[in-house]
């Protein structure tokens, strides 16, 4: 198949996700089957799992959105549309035949988390056909970025550098600072570049890449070749989880795709690494793309920039990073905050009805990102930054990386929220168990101090809760560690040792407040 | 290393030598530390020159420091070995940098650095006590008394009780690895500085040991999936016993020449169980299993992995 057939553009047409939580395969099946003239083009999820699967029926200009959709209902909507009109839906939303972007159907309907935040590297998520060069093209007015940054390295990282952009997500090289430094020591460095998509990620919450690589693969791997041409390298490699079957095959069609379309002077690999979550972790990502058997992280510095993939000066980003990427070399107002521009994404979940990923400008606070799901009973509290987050009692805070980090809170792009029934003293202890059980095993002051975490606050429910000796040991754990496993490894507990402080206390004299410590025991 | 000729002569003409791409120590791929030039820093105060390659340490030992840099798990005899920079025992305040692991930092041109400043010793000495947790601190019956490195550094910071206990509940013990008539291992004595897995895969080039597990379960092992170090593919040179900074790697003739008549009590009862049959008389140098040396490590990453499934 030498070209992807595209979705945009195309007047009578039904797209079926296939991807995400709850994939719409048996959907695609029956509607393939009764197609005669309607054309039936697979899409990716658009990260909103209560909606899943999201079958969008078009016919002139004009969209039903079909929620939950079965096999049977879409047929029904097929055949609808083979007649020439609509399928009734919760919602229709009418728009320019030929836009490229998701349209988004009004708040009500029970449709409300598409309409949350801005869909900007969303926008194509279950609407373009992920793989479709013609489709990609279309939303970029015809150009790839790597088309107009090859030809002027200088330019291309000129403008990143004026642009501020800051890296996202824990396993990028630059993770919350601006990424042009980078950029510009893999480029001084002696020794051939290469650039790392590190979309390796473990932390089920956290699925903001996944979904990239599933709904918008192109986005990211033209931004990669740009970022390739900027730095002079020679090489792409995109690194995703085993498990991850459908990101890695779409990451794979969507190299050959843009291979088809035009001559590529930078060869893109795509391997798939460990389900753990060091895995994602930026030098154990490298170690893993090496095939050391055994990943532990590396000693630093010198960090990838300088000695990375082989000894090769390398530029390690995750896919939520290219993302943005593509905003800047698009010439698109990033927006957001200065000292933090464009958007970040954010996969809310928790004690919630389905998770959803949605993206906030960095100017938005996360408040914002509640509407995107339905709390099973009262709001607790969040654990914001994945699993190693920290514990908030509001999310009144910036969704930007300065914001996120003066409150203490994770920038892992995750929203967990919990309910009244959750202990914040045993989630803290469930997350400092990962990190007991987890941790690589190299450094001590992650690998015993999250053992001695453990036991500090076992000791709280056995009536003993020692308060400096758990701040000493986080502080140790934070300012020693080797990478950023160690350093994160402890926030959950002091976030929550600052948040709930009564509710230690209270455990420490045999009770639970809320309920769920049972004889108090971990 | 692999394009170097004379490399590349001695492997080919001996085939006991392991090639290079089999021995899988299980440790990263680790960059070169130390500055690419040369430097002067400041040293609480003190103005020291360093030379290309210079770590921080190197600059610190030149003078009289304000607080107690332990460096535990550095080793500077041996080019080849280290800095595996682990234990974080080392840490002092930068201006530049805030609080980083001396052993391994590059003394970078106008570094000013602080050994006695309040984080960095209280990051030692967290670090040097997380240390002690996780040891049999039974120096009495143990071989390395009296030249061990952790006894040295917990005598310099004045250890009196280390604030998280040590590892005492003989239940919580490994198993002695005494199956070798040369080497015994105790893996309750062991820091994980990796010095005896270098000295056996990059200084003597014998593949034996690696570094295996993760998280609490990090330990020393063999790289032919051995149980024991007789059933390794060691050939007793004892490097790694020479390099090891405790008692957990020690050469048989020596496991109770520093120990302390202590009644009913010697090492090898302070742990729980010891792996290992009685040997007779005095056994090649060889390991039975040297032989039959095999890797069985498989890369876990594999660019080939092909994808199932369809849209
Ligand atoms: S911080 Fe934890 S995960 Fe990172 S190197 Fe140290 S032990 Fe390994
Ligand atoms: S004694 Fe055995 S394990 Fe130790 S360095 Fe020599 S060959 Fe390796
Ligand atoms: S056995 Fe000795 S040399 Fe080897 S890692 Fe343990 S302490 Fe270090
Ligand atoms: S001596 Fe620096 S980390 Fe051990």
């Amino acid at each position: 198949m030498a070209t992807r057939k595209g979705a945009i553009g195309d007047d009578s047409i039904i797209r079926v996700p296939v991807g995400g939580e709850h994939d719409g395969t048996d959907c695609l099946a029956a509607a393939e089957d009764a197609a005669e003239t309607v054309d039936v083009v697979a899409v990716g999820s658009t990260g909103v799992d209560a909606l899943a699967p999201l079958v969008l029926a078009t016919h002139d200009g004009a969209t039903a959105f079909l929620f939950n959709c079965t096999a049977e209902r879409t047929r029904a909507a097929l055949e609808a549309l083979e007649g020439g009109s609509l399928p009734d839906a919760a919602a229709t939303v009418e728009h320019d035949p030929g836009t490229t972007d998701l349209p988004t159907p009004p708040k009500t309907n029970g449709s409300a988390a598409l309409g949350v935040g801005s869909r900007r590297v969303l926008a194509g998520c279950g609407w373009r056909a992920p793989t479709s060069v013609a489709d990609y093209r279309a939303a970029r007015d015809g150009d790839l970025v790597v088309e107009s940054a090859a030809p002027d390295p200088d330019a291309t990282r000129e403008r990143i550098g004026d642009a501020a952009l800051r890296g996202r997500g824990r396993g990028d090289g630059s993770t919350d600072a601006p990424i042009s430094a980078a950029w510009t020591t893999a480029s001084e460095t002696d020794g051939e570049p290469v650039v790392v998509v590190n979309g390796n990620e473990a932390d089920d919450h956290a699925r903001a890449d996944r979904l990239l690589l599933e709904s918008a693969p192109l986005a990211v791997l033209d931004s990669a070749l740009a970022t390739a041409h900027a730095i002079d390298a020679t090489d792409v490699v995109v690194y995703v989880n085993d498990a991850e079957t459908l990101a890695r095959r779409r990451a794979q069609e969507a190299a050959d795709a843009l291979a088809d379309d035009r001559d590529l002077d930078v060869s893109i690999g795509v391997v798939a690494g460990p389900d753990a979550y060091t895995a994602g972790e930026m030098t154990m990502a490298l170690e893993a793309l090496e095939g050391n058997d055994r990943l532990e992280a590396r000693r630093r510095p010198p960090g990838p920039a300088q000695y990375g993939l082989h000894g090769r000066p390398t530029v390690i980003h995750t896919p939520r990073t290219f993302a943005q990427i593509e905003q800047v070399l698009g010439d698109e107002n990033l927006g957001g905050v200065p000292r933090d521009p464009g958007t970040r994404l954010f996969t809310v979940a928790g004690d919630v009805d389905a998770p959803a990923t949605i993206e906030l400008p960095t100017d938005a606070t996360l408040d914002d990102a509640r509407g995107a799901v339905a709390l099973d009973g009262g709001f607790k509290t969040a654990c914001v930054g994945g699993r190693f987050g920290g514990l908030a009692r509001d999310l009144d805070v910036p969704a930007s990386a300065p914001g996120l980090r003066g409150a203490r809170l994770g920038t892992n792009g995750v929203i967990e929220l919990f309910g009244e029934s959750t202990c914040s003293v045993a989630l803290a202890g469930r997350r400092a168990k990962l990190a007991r059980e987890e941790n690589c095993g190299r450094c001590v002051p992650c690998r015993e101090g999250s053992k001695q975490l453990v036991d500090l606050l076992r000791d709280v429910y056995d009536g003993e809760y020692q308060a400096g000796m758990l701040r000493e040991l986080a502080r140790t754990m934070r300012e020693t560690s080797t990478c950023e496993f160690g350093e994160e490894a402890s926030r959950p507990v002091t976030t929550a040792m600052e948040a709930f402080e009564p509710e230690f206390r209270a455990h420490a004299d045999g009770r639970c407040p809320s309920g769920t410590c049972d004889g108090l025991s971990t | 290393m692999s394009t170097d000729p004379i490399w590349e002569n001695s492997r080919a003409t001996d085939a006991d030598v392991p090639l290079t791409e089999d021995i899988a120590p299980g440790t990263a791929n680790d960059p070169p530390a130390g500055s690419t030039a040369g430097a002067t820093v400041t040293i609480d105060g003190q103005a020291v020159e360093t030379e290309a390659g210079a770590t921080l340490l190197d600059a610190c030992e030149t003078v009289e420091t304000d607080g107690e840099v332990l460096a535990l798990c550095s080793y500077d005899d041996e080019e080849l070995i280290g800095p595996r920079s682990e234990c974080r025992t080392c840490m002092v305040e930068t201006e530049e940098h805030g609080v980083v692991p001396s052993c391994s930092f590059p003394a970078e041109e106008g570094m000013t650095v602080e050994t006695g400043a309040a984080a960095a010793s209280e990051a030692r000495d967290v670090n040097l006590d997380l240390l002690l947790s996780n040891h049999n601190l039974l120096c009495t019956t143990c071989g390395a008394n009296g030249r061990c490195d952790l006894q040295d550094v917990a005598i310099q910071n004045d250890v009196v009780e280390p604030r998280y206990g040590v590892m005492h509940d003989r239940s919580e013990l490994e198993p002695i690895d005494d199956s070798s008539p040369f080497i015994q291992i105790d893996r309750n004595k062991c820091i994980l500085c990796n010095r005896c897995v270098e000295a056996c895969n990059d200084v003597q080039v014998e593949g034996v040991l690696r570094m295996e597990g993760s998280g609490e379960d990090t330990r020393i092992g063999f790289q032919n999936g051995a149980d024991t170090m007789m059933e390794s593919t060691c050939v007793s040179c004892g490097h790694c016993a020479t390099v090891c900074p405790t008692g957990s790697l020690v050469e048989q003739g020596l496991v109770d020449a520093t120990t302390l008549p202590v009644p009913g009590f010697t090492h090898k009862n302070s742990a729980e169980e010891i792996v290992g049959e009685d040997y007779e008389g005095q056994p090649g140098q060889m390991t039975p299993m040297k032989r039959e040396h095999s890797t069985e490590n498989e890369p876990r990453a594999n660019a080939e992995s092909t994808v199932e499934g369809d849209d």
